[in-house]
């Protein structure tokens, strides 16, 4: 475990260096403006556009991090042969992606914090209400950033950081198509095409389970039952990712 | 040899149980789902809801539909008041409303601006009616749609029958305001009174934004009410 929390705190270290402060103030100083412009067009919704807008924002920011930053991470080890000096110890190969994992996570979960912050100031301020409903959002991405980091790690593992990020992209992508491959699949197509479309279906990361944006842009609070559903999803799927993960990284052959 | 053989069939057993694992995992994670799917399942009507125009634009929102919905709040309030300066031609305000409200069918003010819009100044009272109709069915506990719905009955249409079953509606429904049971004792009583139709365009009047306030004022002058309007 200590050995898992080093590389851990090694990725943390390496991806905070990629001026990530930079983000948080960028994503800052743009959500104030937006609030500017936005509330006095909005009828009297301004207060839900800027909390809409900035809990969107912060989630993009934070997967395209995610994605951005992941799928280098594993290949920058190799491209400086740094790993070489990280397996020589007594380490697992597993043990090493699940410190990647971690470390990862750890940083675009602060920084996704540290902007949804930002959002319940900036609207404390402008509107004189905190949306304290927001952290029931929070947690839910917090989730859904586990499984996307999962889903890098698991196709840095064997492919190049292009592909990585193209195939994470993508699966993220079909993920919010899913309920429509599920549908179309079971009309009338062969039994072959039912079962793949099935098979694919239940493969593919249900992240609008994660999505309760909407719902807290209008005050309502995410409901127990649902956060702790969809937390169960999160980790039974990101737990499986990582061990497909370390499965393929196991027998990958370093050159 | 022989030890390479047992470190390759112990990698393969090693390989099966890593695949056994993420199966039955992936499974744990589809039971979940599926039970979540089951208890949490919103109405079927929403599902509905989302056909056929705002179909496209929420899939392509990717999850961030009620993002698109404020966008599209924001250029379908912008496209109303280009309009209102220039021809006072807003045809496509039934259109935009109604993506807004497919993309977040929460989003109240959507309903109502675009009902009142289509009641008031396109006398599309059918089609402005329809879009409180659609709000009440993915919202069945806004007091604020119900009484709504009773306002274009009884100063559109004048039908004060239906004014008055649908303010009843909205004083029996959660979190209404003290005056929305003063207005549904005097539908009853006043049906079809201008007095009426005065104190419901002087609460949009009080309550509504800028541009509803400028058709509350309108009317209030046309009513010979002139009075606290501008």
């Amino acid at each position: 475990m200590s050995r898992v929390l080093a590389i851990a705190r090694n990725t943390v270290r390496e991806v905070v260096r990629e001026r990530m402060v930079l983000v948080l103030a960028i994503f800052g100083v743009a959500l104030v403006a937006a609030s500017q412009v936005f509330s006095p067009l909005a009828m009297g919704e301004g207060r839900k556009i800027v909390t809409d807008f900035g809990l969107a924002g912060s989630t993009v920011l934070a997967t395209m991090l995610t994605i951005f930053l992941g799928s280098s991470l594993l290949h920058k080890e190799l491209d400086r042969r740094t790993i070489y000096a990280v397996m020589a110890k007594p380490i697992r190969r597993a043990d090493f992606l699940l410190g990647k994992f971690a470390g990862l996570w750890a940083t675009t979960a602060l920084l996704l914090a540290g902007m949804t912050g930002i959002v319940l100031a900036v609207v404390t301020i402008s509107y004189h209400e905190t949306p304290w409903v927001v952290l029931g959002a929070l947690v839910l991405t917090l989730a859904e950033l586990a499984v996307v980091t999962a889903i890098v790690i698991f196709f840095s593992a064997f492919t190049t950081p292009a592909l990585t990020a193209f195939f994470t992209v993508a699966t993220v992508v079909a993920g919010h198509f899913a309920e429509d491959l599920h549908y179309f699949g079971g009309q009338g197509g062969s039994a072959a095409v039912a079962g793949i479309t099935e098979a694919i279906y239940w493969a593919l990361p249900h992240l609008a389970l994660f999505n309760a944006r909407g719902l807290v842009a209008h005050g309502i609070a995410v409901e127990p039952e649902r956060l702790l559903f969809a937390l169960a999803y999160g980790a039974l799927y990101a737990t499986a990712s990582l061990i497909a993960a370390g499965a393929i990284f196991e027998r990958r052959e370093f050159r | 040899m022989i030890a390479a053989w047992v470190r390759g069939r112990a990698g393969a057993g090693s390989g099966l149980l890593a695949l056994g694992a993420c199966a039955l995992l992936v499974a744990g994670a589809g039971a979940v789902h599926g039970a979540m799917k089951e208890r949490l399942a919103r109405p079927p009507v929403d599902e509905l809801l989302y056909y056929p125009s705002g179909l496209l634009v929420r899939q392509a929102s990717l999850g961030y539909e009620s993002a698109a919905a404020d966008v599209a709040w924001l250029r379908g309030i912008q496209y109303y008041g280009e309009h209102r300066l220039t021809d006072q031609k807003y045809e496509m305000i039934g259109h935009v409303m109604s993506i807004v409200t497919d993309l977040d069918p929460r989003f109240l003010q959507p309903y109502i601006f675009g009902a009142l819009v289509l009641a008031q100044e396109l006398k599309r009272t059918d089609e402005g009616l329809a879009l409180l109709e659609k709000g009440m069915r993915a919202n069945p506990d806004s007091w604020l749609l119900a009484f709504e719905t009773g306002f274009i009955h009884y100063v559109c249409r004048h039908d004060y029958e239906a004014a008055s079953r649908y303010f009843a509606r909205a004083s029996r429904l959660p979190g209404h305001p003290e005056y929305v049971d003063r207005f549904a004792a005097f539908a009853t009583q006043r049906s079809g009174n201008e007095g009426m139709a005065i104190l419901l365009w002087k609460r949009v009047l009080a309550t509504g934004n800028k541009y509803t306030q400028d058709v509350a004022a309108r009317e209030l002058r046309r009513l010979g009410a002139e009075e606290g309007t501008r």
